[in-house]
């Protein structure tokens, strides 16, 4: 049976943006159970931020593996910020890292669908990019940790909705 | 003067005339040990769960001490604490209270009783330890790279002397159950090399710091424990001689030596030179690294130190450790796998024996078993882990001798004729093809050290022509022969049937099979796809790739190399990478056309593979020949892929099974 191509590779775009779509509406479902228990006092960008943290803590330990040092600081720190980039990717973001300044990468995400997720589920769009960043900062805790040196990622542009770009700066501390 | 245990004379042994070297005496500490032997400490799982020795483990080791032919015999490694954060292995005995002395006393005495040196070896697992409890400890809390292992806590002082105690009061009781030697461990991630790499160790204490301390705790636990024997108990220790963690900024190799010189200024009356890290990205011992490949480092180690040098890593054959000890490169050949896989392999080697030897084919099977909680076994060695048990270790005559027909020569068939043969039985192997070895002739050409693999027929070979098993090759068995002969039992060990490729095209010119390409029997273009991505395909994509050609692998499994155990797998998988082999799991073949094939997923998403050539590797159980043994109402047995078409190992262990039984 011959192929069509057209339709096999709408299947296969169709799949894999809704399972991007379900990992994002699985975490404010998620986040929607944690608030209950949570109760009334419960600020909702704690709990928010505390998910990311536990997220980042584990996608740091799959990250371990695949960093190596012995390609030299600035290859280790390009390395390492595509790996948060491609981290974005599969959430449904599109995301690079490229070389800023010396020493430093910029992690630059040019569409991010969380924002749309947040508004669905009633979540405010500004916790994405601060979740986002703090994911970010635990994952490099352990890879720190690991190297025995300091990596920093700071959040220097975010746009709420979505649209526009986000920017990450990674940089080593000296 | 250096005080002997045992006298040993082995003058008129054939293998002492081949290898003097090997046997010949030397003194480590104030004993003299009276050949270059030693089975290495190892962990087996074979203990209780609350680290308590059993018959198995007893066993287990009695039969290894045979096999050291007076030389030293290390028990595994005894776990030091009552919180068991040093505990590595679920099976792993420990040793933190007096109450495990008299089992442990049970293991000198095994060993005595073969008059081989009693070894004793404490060991914390540091890092990689704490299998039944939450947090392992070390000396930083360095994250873990692999996520098999538990989360680290950093040590107190408090705790480093706890643990420097600890080693002391083991050793006095290994010393007290009777053991001749203690040997501290300080290898792969454990503990002691914990505490001396830098990549784990970010102290900024007196246990910390430069190389000297970050061996501190190292050398009080070796005066310690020196101490605490006695002078007619050396103390030795086992060292990385590099750890291979440059990735993660570990100890260079002049740091390393340091450690050695260190250790021996501490007192240290030998050194085991190791290598590599659980955690490094380098493979050290699986079948792809050559034989010999490190032993330059135990002739590094000898230029820094006095005391003698231990090694073991990929040295499965007498020849190179003797040639390496006449020329001063090295002291004494260690072995663990190589007795794992056959415990009296020394022994053999002594006796002018070698071609009955059952060598490793270092497929690290007896690691994945470890890691993975459950006893050790040997992946070409039936009767590993079972040495307790008599009907593995020493099976009894047959009370009916039969005649037993065997169709197939290849693993399975010869390990169960030696066996059938070996128990008073009349055996007759048949096969069509005029060599013996079955499939194993094209497994032995995939790359990455498979031609190891032969070594199995080998051994199989010479236990046949010892037990008196008769050949028949080039010899089609077909109804009408079974019918002439009638034997009593007949066994097929036909091994497995590779089906045709029931899809449109399956019949294609460009579709071939596995053993016609492996053997070179037909032509393969430049642009291959391997269907099936099991073991037997995966070698044979890889044998194609080392010719330059472009490999595509499909098959039904979840992953390529299902059925390959995990501590091997991802050598494969590198290897693939490093191939550009493109892999389809979990897909099938739709299709067959001029351009090449279509690739069906699971989930039923199908794309196109340019190809010349279409390599089927899948195979099928092979049920020829039963419907007319049974007809005949002849005994019937049918193992290996001829019964579900599995591994090297299984073939094997099914052959032992029913010539044990038959």
């Amino acid at each position: 049976m011959p192929i069509d191509a057209e339709k096999e590779i709408t299947r296969l775009w169709r799949a894999l943006h809704g399972a991007q779509d379900e990992i994002g509406k699985t975490f404010y479902r998620w986040r929607q159970v944690a608030l209950e228990f949570a109760g009334p006092g419960a600020k909702p960008l704690d709990v928010g931020l505390r998910a990311a943290e536990i997220f980042g803590k584990e996608i740091g330990k799959s990250l371990l593996p695949r960093q190596n040092w012995l390609k030299g600081e600035e290859a280790f720190l390009m390395n390492l910020g595509r790996c948060l980039a491609d981290i974005w990717g599969v959430e449904g973001g599109i995301a690079a890292a490229e070389k800023g300044m010396a020493g430093e990468v910029l992690i630059r995400c040019t569409r991010d669908p969380w924002p749309s997720w947040a508004k669905e589920y009633g979540a405010p769009m500004e916790e994405v990019a601060l979740c986002r960043e703090r994911m970010f900062q635990t994952i490099l805790e352990d890879v720190s940790a690991f190297f025995n040196i300091r990596l920093r990622i700071e959040l220097q542009k975010a746009i709420a909705r979505g649209q526009g770009e986000t920017v990450m700066r990674l940089y080593k501390v000296a | 003067m250096a005080r002997r245990l045992y006298e040993w004379d082995y003058s008129t042994h054939p293998g002492a005339k081949r290898y003097p070297h090997l046997f010949t005496p030397i003194q480590i500490g104030n004993l003299t040990v009276p050949n270059r032997i030693k089975y290495a400490a190892t962990e087996d799982n074979l203990n209780s769960h609350e680290g308590f020795v059993t018959d198995a483990g007893v066993a287990y080791m009695r039969k290894r001490a045979e096999g050291v032919v007076g030389g030293l015999c290390f028990m595994q490694g005894v776990y030091l604490d009552k919180a068991r954060q040093g505990q590595g292995y679920v099976g792993q005995a420990a040793c933190w209270d007096d109450k495990f002395i008299p089992g442990l006393k049970r293991i000198a005495d095994a060993i005595h009783a073969e008059r081989a040196v009693a070894g004793f070896q404490l060991m914390d697992c540091g890092r990689v330890g704490a299998v039944e409890v939450d947090y392992c400890h070390g000396p930083s809390a360095v994250p873990q790279r692999l996520r098999i292992f538990k989360p680290v806590q950093e040590m107190t002082k408090a705790d480093v002397q706890a643990v420097v105690r600890q080693h002391i009061d083991a050793a006095r009781r290994g010393v007290a159950a009777g053991f001749d030697m203690v040997e501290i461990s300080g290898i792969v991630g454990y503990l002691i090399s914990n505490f001396i790499s830098s990549y784990t160790n970010r102290r900024q204490d007196e246990y910390g710091g430069d190389i000297r301390g970050r061996m501190r705790m190292v050398v009080e636990i070796i005066q310690g424990v020196k101490q605490a024997c006695g002078p007619d108990i050396p103390v030795g220790i086992r060292l990385c001689s590099e750890e291979l963690l440059d990735d993660v900024r570990g100890n260079t190799p002049a740091e390393s030596m340091e450690t050695y010189r260190i250790a021996e200024q501490a007192g240290a009356d030998y050194i085991s030179c190791t290598l590599g890290w659980q955690e490094s990205i380098y493979p050290v011992i699986s079948r792809d690294i050559p034989m010999g490949n490190w032993i330059h480092l135990a002739k590094r180690a000898k230029q820094h130190v006095r005391i003698p040098i231990q090694m073991a890593y990929r040295l499965f054959k007498p020849d190179l450790p003797n040639a390496k000890i006449g020329a001063g490169e090295l002291d004494m050949w260690e072995m663990c796998r190589s007795m794992i896989a056959d415990p009296l392999m020394p022994k053999k080697v002594l006796e002018g024996r070698e071609n009955e030897i059952r060598h490793c084919v270092a497929c690290n099977l007896c690691l994945a078993r470890l890691f993975r909680d459950a006893p050790m076994t040997c992946y070409i060695n039936p009767v590993c882990a079972h040495e307790s048990n008599p009907e593995f270790t020493d099976p009894k005559p047959a009370q009916d001798k039969k005649r037993i027909m065997i169709v197939g020569a290849g693993p399975a068939g010869l390990e169960c004729a030696y066996m059938a043969a070996r128990r008073g039985h009349e055996v007759h192997v048949y096969d069509r093809r005029k060599t013996i070895g079955g499939t194993l002739n094209e497994a032995r050409n995939a790359p990455y050290g498979d031609d190891e693999l032969w070594t199995c027929v080998g051994f199989q070979q010479a236990m046949c022509a010892k037990h008196g098993v008769e050949f028949h090759l080039g010899a089609e068995v077909s109804e009408q022969l079974i019918q002439d002969e009638l034997p009593d039992t007949v066994v097929l060990a036909t091994g497995p049937v590779y089906p045709k490729l029931t899809v449109p095209g399956g019949d294609h010119p460009k579709v071939v099979y596995l053993l016609d390409v492996m053997s070179g029997r037909v032509p393969v273009g430049q642009n291959v796809v391997v269907y099936g991505n099991r073991k037997p395909g995966i070698g044979c994509a890889l044998h194609l790739a080392k010719q330059g050609k472009k490999v595509t692998l499909v098959g039904r499994e979840r992953s390529a190399g299902f059925d390959v155990n995990p501590s091997f797998k991802w050598r494969y998988l590198i290897y693939m990478r490093q191939a550009g082999i493109n892999a389809y799991s979990d897909s099938t073949i739709e299709e067959v056309n001029e351009g090449g094939i279509i690739v069906k997923t699971y989930d039923g998403y199908r794309w196109p593979v340019n190809c010349d050539t279409v390599i089927v590797s899948e195979r099928e159980a092979n049920a020829s020949l039963k419907q007319a043994v049974q007809s005949e109402g002849i005994e019937l047995f049918v193992i290996g892929d001829a019964l579900v078409p599995r591994n090297l190992s299984s073939a094997v262990h099914d052959g032992y099974r029913i010539g044990m039984r038959v």
